[in-house]
């Protein structure tokens, strides 16, 4: 052949076909294959690109991985596809990476040039390849209704072609065939979010290539074959008609959508559902698809299958004319895809269980008060409210824990739920002897867990701010005032002992039924000399002294006395009640004095005072009525006779002529 | 009970009784004396004399008091007597209302209902003996002078022949807690009774005729008339 003839052949270029490769043309999961409408559907590692708000849903470990086929027999035979793990990082964000080989598109324009004679083809095809072989995504709970994932997929486009050059050798110019790979890589970031709007609704939106970064070869032949990195929106519905059905929507800017379902039927079995539509393929229409999945516990095993209506254009070819990269949005889904036959395994680790419960709200009642800290393990200090999320009636308990100030978490009694409904539940705090060091209003973790029978594990976990006032505030409510009174405080009893003992002499004369009306007295007469009515300093909360920090610093308002002196007279063995007057037209004169047991029955009522307004007939803890005496605390420094009357005639205004105990506005507490 | 006790104290918030806002003495004859709010000397009083809610009133041989009391800014007001040898407080002469009493009279029955806050989710049992009393000997007292009590109940008589049922029962339970010793007494636990019944505390009043009827020394007339007042409330 001369050599006029080799460089005629060598320009000789035909018509050609461009055959697809396809290693992958589905989504990459059977689930997502069958859920076409994935974007609010997404709760796991399967397919999280379609949407990584939906990581925030995993329990703990998760990993999954896929394989495919495609149907027809050119192209049977089970290919890896992808390998994807996630790990919850915290209560409210969660973090996957998958890889993913199979999701690789080929396209082999075939060999239109030949060199030399016999048209022997000499392996100079071109063959261009798309490949998003790995991504990430990061899911974050930003509202217990409301999550937000970012997502990033890293795309590679290459062209591998021939370039030839003609050699002059020996004046003969010979074509000389090199092999030469343009390629491309692009970085593809995605912003998606999942809404539960309401309980059986949830939403979903996503914005495409939102960001991207593409670096590598430009210029001919690339730029022809780049896909379009151009940004597109995502919308998504998932519906809950009933309690074992869901129903997905979800449309894209770019044209395409599909409408899905799933439902459970029971024994751990899902049948999925989906139609696709795409307006830039050839048949509007374009899919359906079909699956099966069964769960059991920590494992999900599922199968897809994908089938277009128009077969003729689904062959996994196309005319070289024809062709348009343009048109691929998706390396597993666009215009060249074939059917297929998707099988997935998903495995779960850690945290296994299903849950059935989950804290749709925690509220407290306000702050703690650690004086009155014994009291909050039998009075609810919030409550939370639980739904049961399973398909079934649950018992669930909620547990309350608060690091340092609480040694174990309480546990409640179970509460009986049925499914898709919620009860609200007590949360109790036992706290530790810790709290009563707070010297200020602090804040804390509080942590709330909720189970469910018959599980052991928390099906569910909620942290919220707990208010921890200092060890002297006091809410202003005297039923909390008596916590306190420190009757066996080591320095009221080594107070009220010493004074006792040094008036031994004199007290030993005295009538029994006397004796503790006189110790009183004494007790009273020998401290308030001593004493200085002082003002709280300025607090957001009422400011009380414990009785030994009274003792210490000589000095209080009327709650500090009122609380010194129950103690010390408690410590004695004389039973005192707080008198809390508050005047509805005069809430400002609010005021707290102290009565005290004599001990003294009535018939011998003159022994303690003519003037029977000067005391009280109640009956002790003991159910004896014996006459009590007000003692106004504040005058205590006046001595006890001034202080005594004073209270008395306080009482007898407040009380008997004002009413005030019937009409609610004073309020006797026993303080012990 | 806490129900009760409720709806009782919105009862009161409903309606209240006013103590008398200002008692004035308009006549005093004999021994007449006044003791103010918890002081524990006698005063003598005049004509005239204003009086304070707080303020008891005794009246000794031959005293004789008119008091003029007037309550509220509308100056409605009543002349009452006081007798020879009664005690009187003055913040008893007042109408309390059917809640108000009953209240009153509730709160007497749950009295150490405040110990119940040691009950609310957290039992603690009490000791069933409290060890370490002071047995040691000592001196015994004497009960309150009854003469006193006497001059108390008859004052509970004035309040009653002045149409004050409600201060009366009260007051007349206060004296015999004091005065247990003047409880035995039929006229005045039977005026105590009629003082229930007048006061529409029909259970209470059965209660005490009931009382009354199991009374040592009881004539058979004294008898019949109990039982007669307990048959008519039955009906």
């Amino acid at each position: 052949m001369s050599s006029r003839s080799r460089i005629g052949a060598l320009f000789c270029v035909g018509v050609a076909v461009i055959g697809t490769m396809t290693y992958s043309q589905s989504l990459v999961d059977a689930r997502a294959l069958a859920v076409g409408a994935y974007a609010p559907a997404v709760r796991d590692t399967r397919e999280f690109p379609a949407n990584p708000a939906g990581l925030v849903q995993m329990r703990d470990w998760d990993f999954s991985v896929t394989t495919y086929t495609g149907t027809a027999p050119e192209s049977f035979g089970f290919v890896f596809h992808a390998l994807s793990f996630g790990k919850r990082l915290y209560e409210e964000g969660a973090l996957a990476v998958r890889y993913a080989p199979g999701t690789e598109i080929t396209f082999v324009v075939p060999t239109t040039l030949f060199i030399g004679e016999g048209n022997i083809p000499a392996s100079i095809d071109r063959e261009i390849r798309y490949r998003e072989p790995f991504a990430l995504g990061f899911g974050h709970r930003i509202l217990p209704s409301l999550s937000a994932g970012f997502g990033v997929r890293y795309r590679r486009e290459e062209v591998a072609d021939i370039r030839y050059t003609l050699v002059i050798r020996d004046t003969i110019a010979y074509p000389s065939a090199s092999p030469v790979t343009y390629a491309s890589s692009a970085w593809l970031a995605d912003l998606g979010f999942q809404w539960k709007a309401a309980d059986r609704l949830s939403v979903s939106a996503l914005a495409r290539n939102l960001l991207s970064l593409r670096n590598g070869d430009t210029g001919d032949p690339l730029d022809a074959y780049l896909l379009s990195t151009s940004p597109a929106a995502e919308l998504g519905v998932g519906y809950v008609p009933l309690t074992a059905l869901s129903l997905f929507a979800s449309a894209s800017t770019r044209g395409n959508g599909a409408l899905s379902a799933e439902w459970l039927p029971g024994m751990g079995i899902s049948v999925r559902g989906s139609l696709f539509m795409d307006r830039n393929d050839a048949s509007f229409m374009q899919a359906f698809s079909a699956g099966l999945g069964w769960t059991y516990e920590f494992l999900d095993i599922d199968a897809g299958y994908l089938r277009f209506f128009d077969r003729s254009s689904h062959t996994g070819t196309a005319p070289a004319a024809s062709f348009d990269p343009a048109g691929i949005s998706n390396l597993d889904l666009n215009p060249y895809s074939r059917d297929r036959l998707a099988l997935s395994l998903k495995v779960i680790f850690g945290r296994v269980r299903q849950s059935l419960a989950r804290i749709e709200e925690v509220k407290l009642f306000g702050g703690i008060y650690p004086s009155s800290y014994e009291m909050l393990a039998y009075q609810p200090i919030g409550k939370v409210r639980v739904r049961n999320i399973s398909a079934k009636p649950i018992h669930a308990k909620a547990s309350f824990f608060v690091d340092r100030v609480m040694d174990m978490p309480t546990e409640s009694q179970p509460v009986y739920i049925l499914p898709d409904q919620d009860s609200e539940i007590p949360l109790t705090a036992v706290f530790n002897e810790q709290v009563k060091r707070v010297q200020t209003l602090t804040v804390r973790e509080g942590n709330v867990f909720v189970n469910a029978t018959p599980a052991e594990e928390y099906d569910d976990k909620q942290q919220t701010r707990v208010l921890i006032y200092g060890k002297n505030a006091w809410n202003g409510d005297v039923n909390t005032l008596r916590y306190f009174v420190t009757p066996d405080d080591p320095a009221i009893l080594r107070y009220s002992r010493d004074v006792l003992l040094q008036y031994r002499d004199s007290l030993s004369g005295i009538s029994g039924m006397l004796e503790r009306l006189t110790k009183a007295r004494v007790l009273v007469n020998t401290f308030a000399g001593r004493l200085l009515y002082v003002g709280d300093p300025k607090q957001s909360a009422d400011f009380v002294q414990y009785p030994s920090e009274t003792l210490t610093t000589l000095g209080g308002d009327c709650d500090d006395m009122t609380v010194c002196f129950a103690s010390l007279l408690s410590s004695i063995g004389v039973s005192t009640a707080f008198v809390d007057v508050l005047p509805p037209e005069r809430p400002a004169d609010g005021h707290i004095f102290l009565l005290f047991d004599s001990g003294v029955e009535p018939r011998y009522g003159s022994h303690v005072s003519d003037n029977p307004k000067r005391y009280v007939v109640r009956r002790n803890q003991a159910g004896v009525e014996t006459l009590w005496l007000p003692i106004e605390t504040t005058l205590i420094t006046k001595g006890f006779d001034e202080a005594w009357t004073r209270g008395a005639q306080r009482y007898f205004d407040d009380v008997e002529v004002g009413l005030g105990l019937v009409k609610g506005w004073v309020r006797i507490v026993d303080v012990n | 009970m806490k129900t009760i006790v409720l709806m009782l104290i919105l009862g009161v918030a409903c309606g209240v009784a006013p103590a008398a806002e200002s008692i004035i003495i308009q006549r005093a004859d004999g021994e007449v004396s006044v003791r103010h709010g918890v002081a524990e000397v006698w005063n003598k009083v005049a004509p005239g004399d204003v009086l304070r809610p707080n303020d008891t009133m005794r009246t000794g041989k031959g005293g004789n008091v008119v008091l003029l009391v007037q309550w509220g800014t509308t100056a409605t007001s009543k002349k009452m007597s006081l007798p020879p040898h009664v005690i009187v407080d003055m913040s008893d002469i007042r109408d309390l209302t059917q809640e108000e009493l009953m209240l009153k009279l509730t709160m007497e029955k749950v009295r150490g209902a405040s110990y119940q806050w040691k009950n609310d989710g957290m039992v603690i049992p009490d000791a069933a003996v409290v060890h370490g009393a002071n047995n040691a000997t000592a001196a015994p007292l004497s009960e309150n002078d009854i003469q006193t009590g006497r001059l108390q109940l008859n004052g509970v008589r004035v309040l009653y022949e002045n149409g004050f049922f409600a201060s009366c029962v009260l007051r007349a339970m206060e004296v015999f807690r004091l005065y247990p010793a003047l409880s035995s007494s039929f006229e005045h636990r039977l005026m105590l009774a009629e003082a229930m019944e007048k006061a529409n505390l029909r259970g209470e009043a059965l209660a005490e005729y009931g009382a009354v009827s199991r009374l040592e020394g009881l004539t058979s007339g004294q008898q019949v008339q109990v039982q007669g007042r307990i048959q008519t409330l039955r009906k």
